[in-house]
């Protein structure tokens, strides 16, 4: 009877011990996965357009009224800081 | 004597040729004086305003800031006609955000877009203002104003997407990065912006399928090899979760990118 008692307790602490490991590493596993999603972010903010001269915009033709009507990343400026 | 006839007949003809060219004057222009008092007085304005233009924009290429600001000012208390007006207005709000003076900027880009509606940069920079204003609803709605103005412009979609994102409006989001790579499918960052609006949804294999398209681009893209990490990971993924951080590491420039993925790389 004490022995079998002692079984039960052993398997009962192996369990326990199996399921805090368990926990520990799901939990491990979370908190990396939370980690790591926190960092992403989204890509940068584009930069200002730059001045434009006296006569620049006469027909429209600087370089901010190109790129802020560009249908390309290049040619709008967009970030590329992709590192 | 012939040969003397002759020659002074091409000496005469050479003459009168001459004559000729020197007396063909070109078409009438404006008389370059005046004595008319207002005439003058236009002059003098419109030679102050060519002269402030230029030490303002010279300033401003020299990021000083505080020189070119009096000369948009000067120019606007002159009130030229358009474009130079809303022209002035937008160079000074340059000056004035370049300073720090955000709210200043915004109502100058918004009074040059009174005077021409049809301003895009202007546009485009009052979203850039309200930004670095950290005001994201002021840049929302100045980022619908830039769309509407022009939709098929590469910039009004991606700062529209930007700040939706940031906002929490994944829909308009998705749909100004959808319609930027449509418009230019070799845009990696729009498709490493998709997939951050596919996790923040929850919808892991789209956003890895947005990564991969994004990495097929650009494969030293170490943000979006980092996101698709971070995907691996969700999925239980360990060894290419291990992978691609390792990857990230090696491929970012920027040291807490790369510290950040070593040092999960070396938890899994």
């Amino acid at each position: 009877m004490t022995g079998l008692r002692i079984r039960w307790t052993v398997l009962l602490t192996l369990l326990s011990v199996l399921a805090a490991a368990g926990g520990v590493a799901l939990s491990a596993e979370a908190s990396l996965d939370e980690l790591g999603r926190s960092q992403l972010r989204p890509s940068a903010f584009a930069e200002l357009l730059g001045p434009i001269t006296e006569s620049g915009r006469v027909g429209w033709d600087c370089a901010p009224e190109h790129a802020a009507v560009a249908r390309t990343a290049r040619a709008a400026g967009l970030p590329t800081d992709r590192r | 004597m012939r040969f003397r006839t002759a020659a002074g007949a091409l000496a005469l003809a050479a003459t009168l040729i001459g004559t000729a060219v020197a007396q063909s004057y070109p078409a009438a222009t404006d008389v370059p004086h005046t004595t008319d008092v207002a005439r003058l007085r236009a002059q003098a304005i419109e030679r102050e305003i060519h002269e402030r233009f230029k030490r303002g924009l010279d300033a401003e290429a020299r990021a000083d800031w505080t020189a070119a600001v009096p000369e948009f000012e000067r120019i606007i208390a002159l009130d030229p006609a358009e474009p130079k007006g809303s022209t002035a207005r937008y160079d000074l709000a340059i000056a004035r955000a370049r300073s720090g003076d955000y709210p200043a900027a915004q109502r100058l880009l918004d009074e040059a877009l009174a005077r021409d509606p049809g301003f895009t940069a202007a546009a485009a920079n009052l979203v850039s203002v309200g930004v670095l204003a950290g005001d994201i609803a002021a840049a929302r709605r100045a980022a619908d104003r830039f769309v509407a103005l022009a939709p098929a412009s590469a910039r009004a979609r991606y700062e529209r997407g930007i700040v939706a994102l940031r906002g929490g409006d994944l829909a308009t989001a998705q749909a100004d990065f959808r319609a930027l790579a449509a418009g230019d499918p070799a845009y990696a960052v729009a498709y490493y912006d998709l997939a951050l609006i596919e996790i923040r949804a929850a919808h892991f294999d789209a956003a890895e399928l947005e990564l991969d398209r994004a990495l097929a681009i650009d494969p030293g893209y170490a943000r979006a090899r980092f996101a698709l990490a971070t995907v691996f990971v969700r999925a239980g993924r360990r060894s290419e979760a291990r992978a691609a951080f390792d990857r990230a590491a090696r491929d970012a420039s920027d040291v807490t990118l790369r510290s950040l993925a070593l040092d999960l790389r070396d938890r899994l």
